[in-house]
């Protein structure tokens, strides 16, 4: 079997001459949870509609548990739940109404989960969907993804319009049943908190291109900020160093890999390694972003 | 599931049209009591009758049995459901061909119980002669004709009314455009539900039908290719 959710292989897609996603290789393992990082128009959304068979690759090709996305769709979709980004629904139904017409698609629905969530979520099921606010109108999206049953929970901006409790109770549910279950979780995002708090996994999108992709704990240890004193030291970015600011005589370096070494090296030149402290997430992200524009 | 959801969205005007069919003639009969006149032209008159009827049926659930996804912004919805495409063009359509279908029955069934109540000869129209199937197959097909053509432009315009008008359009300036070849170039142009060619009236109602059913193959095919 195979022991990644979602694999693609410079999966492409462009709309004329631009391109929307660019020859990314996502590997998710089953089982992880992966937050998908990527400011407005970075292709997140492209690369899930693609991975859903809403949209056609260009080039390249990708896999579902397995299953190839171009000739198997329709069994990624019975194992796959989804919770697009317009969180629009059929407007005249009730949530109750949403649920009995979402149930039919899929062998594996549970009408206990639907209970639970509906409890636990707060939903009004017996309003019209178009009667209930944003946050609620995201919270039936959630109830029909976690009530499927499925092995894959794609999920794109799911806590759009939430509430901080609503958010803080999502990402619970998320973390805690969806561990239970053994499912593959996989939400794209720019609230990196979020993704910091219960990913396992994650990978930032930036015009299209897969910038990183690891064990989020991975990404937090190579990283490092190295506060420096002294003259004349290095200002130049690299590969190795994503950013120099000068304040005087101070440098501070946003380095990758092997900031040891890059201290060491700094050392040699003269300079007094002040600080050489980890970065957040947020951190990591800005500084991956501005490298690549 | 899809099929329970396209009845949802047509339960209503449906079972008005319904009750339209199932009463136009009864209260027609008994506003004309003591008169000649069911007698004389209610065969006639439930003819005419049973086209209108079948017509505003045929456009109605057109325009609001087709799928509605892409105007609502539900098609990420709808489509991630795993089934495929055609599946939901074919299921909006069989539930709007079912509805159409039980209005035309229970208008007939209402129309003959009713001429057969009042008139000695319900089957003879003093305006049109002797009522044969044709009589009552012919403008079901050509409402089939008119359903699906007004089905297929929804789904591909994405928008309810401008299926509708586009349909209409050319429902009604089809005929316009045939008399004007006619009388132009001496040319005769088929139209639903009328014989093509020399062909014999039930082969050309059979191929009538394919291509009303071919509009919604092309709805299908085009559905099936376009991108959320």
């Amino acid at each position: 079997m195979n022991e990644l959710a979602i694999d693609s292989n410079d999966l492409t897609k462009t709309y004329g001459s631009i391109r929307a996603v660019d020859g990314i290789n996502l590997t998710v393992p089953r089982g992880a949870i992966y937050g998908f990082l990527g400011r407005n128009g970075a292709g997140k959304t492209t690369t899930i509609k693609m991975l859903l068979g809403l949209a056609r690759p260009t080039a390249g090709a990708a896999h579902i548990l397995g299953l190839d996305v171009s000739t198997e769709r329709m069994a990624i979709l019975q194992r796959t739940a989804f919770v697009s980004e317009k969180k629009t629904l059929y407007p005249s139904l009730t949530p109750t109404e949403l649920v009995r017409f979402s149930r039919g698609f899929y062998p594996t629905w549970s009408d206990n989960s639907v209970g639970k969530y509906a409890r636990l979520l707060e939903i009004p099921m017996k309003q019209r969907f178009e009667k209930l606010s944003n946050g609620n109108q995201t919270k039936v999206w959630l109830l029909l993804a976690l009530s499927q049953g499925a092995d894959l929970l794609i999920l794109d901006e799911p806590t759009t319009a939430l509430d901080p409790v609503s958010v803080d109770q999502l990402l619970h549910v998320l973390a805690e049943d969806g561990f239970d279950r053994g499912c593959t979780i996989f939400f794209s995002s720019h609230q990196l908190e979020e993704v910091e708090r219960i990913a396992e996994y994650a990978g930032v999108i930036e015009q299209g291109k897969l910038l990183m992709e690891s064990r989020l704990d991975d990404i937090k240890s190579e990283f490092r900020l190295i506060t420096a004193a002294g003259n004349s030291l290095p200002a130049q970015t690299s590969s190795q160093v994503l950013s120099v600011v000068v304040e005087g005589n101070f440098y501070r370096y946003v380095v990758t890999k092997d900031a040891d070494g890059f201290a060491a090296g700094l050392s040699q030149n003269g300079a007094a390694i002040t600080n050489i402290a980890p970065l957040s997430l947020r951190e990591i992200f800005l500084q991956l972003v501005r490298k690549e524009q | 599931m899809y099929f329970w959801k396209c009845w949802r969205d047509t339960r209503s005007f449906f079972v008005v049209f319904l009750i339209i069919a199932a009463i136009v003639m009864p209260v027609a009969a008994m506003v004309c009591l003591g008169t000649h006149l069911v007698a004389d032209f209610g065969t006639s008159a439930f003819s005419a009758t049973f086209g209108l009827i079948l017509m505003a049926v045929a456009l109605g659930l057109g325009a609001i049995g087709a799928i509605h996804e892409f105007a609502e912004n539900t098609a990420h919805f709808l489509f991630t459901k795993p089934r495929s495409r055609s599946y939901f063009v074919w299921a909006g359509w069989a539930v709007g061909f079912a509805e159409l279908l039980a209005v035309a029955t229970v208008n007939y069934v209402a129309g003959w119980l009713t001429l057969s109540r009042y008139s000695k000869n319900p089957f003879h129209s003093a305006l049109f002669g002797p009522m044969t199937a044709h009589t009552f197959l012919d403008p079901l097909i050509f409402c089939l004709w008119a359903y699906c053509l007004t089905y297929s432009l929804t789904v591909l315009l994405h928008n309810g009314l401008k299926g509708l008008g586009a349909s209409m359009g050319i429902l009604f300036g089809f005929p316009l455009f045939v008399v004007a070849i006619r009388w132009r170039w001496h040319i005769d142009l088929p139209f639903p539900p009328n014989s093509i060619g020399s062909l014999p009236l039930a082969i050309s109602s059979i191929i009538w039908i394919l291509v009303a059913m071919l509009f919604v193959l092309a709805a299908q095919l085009v559905v099936e290719r376009t991108e959320i």
